[in-house]
């Protein structure tokens, strides 16, 4: 075994879960007519349950283009892909010296712009659909007790 | 957290997979070859993404079967020093913590790298076991293995195989992953959620 390149280019979570996708995983039940090796299944496991799961091409290239202007390296834009922070103190970890480079305002319209172009992950509800479930619950509430 | 790497290897095609084509006939033998296996410095193979060539066919004098020289690539799992992955609670201990990814086991968070301070408190939910908890502002923050932890990757290290190994010390590992999470933001998602 030779390696050639060590580092022929990284890949998003995305990336690998279209590529184990693609090769038949999200289509087998049974997990045993697909060829797809059980190891692959454990990382197809992993990342169907993150953010990478709703995310779509459009998606990312639109958050591509639309972190041009905050001047973020290359790592750090695909670690805000992997993760998508939805708050500054998730964002703060994954941006080095974030307050020194941006100041807490652009961070806050960087946060802003993450959570409305990349998809929440599966398992947690938008703010706004969760709010509007307390609100139904009241009045069910209230009708029980008039019963 | 993942990377591709260009591969040369040099493979010994068995005859009773002539009845095969040659792409799909070598792809099988490569994943037997280096699927779910860690190459050292390069990380753990997760997936061969594609071939880009295939050479000779050459049947060495007093062998039954052809070899090959591939060039693929490989999907290789190999997170970068400072970046921040998720992972679930596997055990925990006097030395620190021991995270999982599903696929990947060996990340241990070491006592120096836990929030500061921690103590070490008894489990209530469980008799003999332990539980990290992290002291802020007089309020305890326990780490259970209810939600997704947060790290950062602090070094990755490729041991190598011990000659001797002692009867009780645990499995060996190929790639061992030492996380941190003494920074905001770090640490179990419903901290700062």
């Amino acid at each position: 075994m030779k390696i050639q390149e060590p580092n022929a280019g990284a890949l998003t979570n995305f990336e690998v879960l279209e590529f184990l996708r693609s090769k038949g995983a999200s289509k087998d039940p049974t997990r045993v007519i697909a060829p797809v090796a059980p190891s692959e299944f454990k990382v197809y496991d992993y990342l169907v349950q993150s953010a990478a799961s709703n995310q779509t091409k459009q998606s990312i290239h639109e958050f591509l283009n639309r972190c041009e202007k905050y001047d973020l390296a290359k790592a750090e834009k695909l670690n805000i892909l992997n993760i998508r922070p939805s708050s500054v103190v998730e964002i703060d970890p994954i941006i080095e010296e974030c307050e020194k480079r941006m100041g807490s305002e652009v961070v806050e319209e960087l946060v802003e712009m993450v959570i409305q172009v990349l998809p929440p992950p599966p398992g947690q509800v938008k703010p706004d659909e969760a709010a509007d479930e307390d609100n139904e619950e009241i009045p069910d509430q209230e009708q029980m007790e008039t019963n | 957290m993942f990377f591709l790497s260009v591969i040369e290897h040099t493979l010994r095609l068995p005859p009773h997979l002539l009845s095969l084509p040659l792409k799909e006939a070598i792809k099988g033998e490569l994943e037997t070859l280096f699927l779910d296996k860690v190459i050292s410095s390069l990380g753990l193979c997760v997936s061969i993404y594609d071939i880009r060539s295939i050479d000779g066919g050459f049947i060495f004098a007093g062998d039954g079967a052809s070899t090959y020289t591939v060039v693929f690539r490989l999907i290789m799992f190999r997170p970068f020093v400072g970046e921040i992955l998720v992972g679930k609670l596997k055990s925990s201990d006097a030395n620190g913590l021991r995270l999982s990814l599903g696929f990947f086991d060996d990340i241990y968070v070491p006592v120096h790298l836990l929030p500061n301070p921690s103590h070490l408190l008894p489990d209530p939910d469980n008799k003999h076991g332990v539980r990290w908890t992290w002291e802020f502002q007089e309020e305890q923050f326990p780490i259970d293995g209810k939600d997704e932890i947060r790290f950062r990757v602090h070094s990755i290290n490729y041991p190598s195989i011990p000659v001797e190994q002692e009867k009780e010390a645990k499995p060996f590992a190929p790639m061992v992953i030492t996380g941190s999470l003494d920074y905001d933001g770090l640490g179990p998602i419903s901290w700062w959620v």
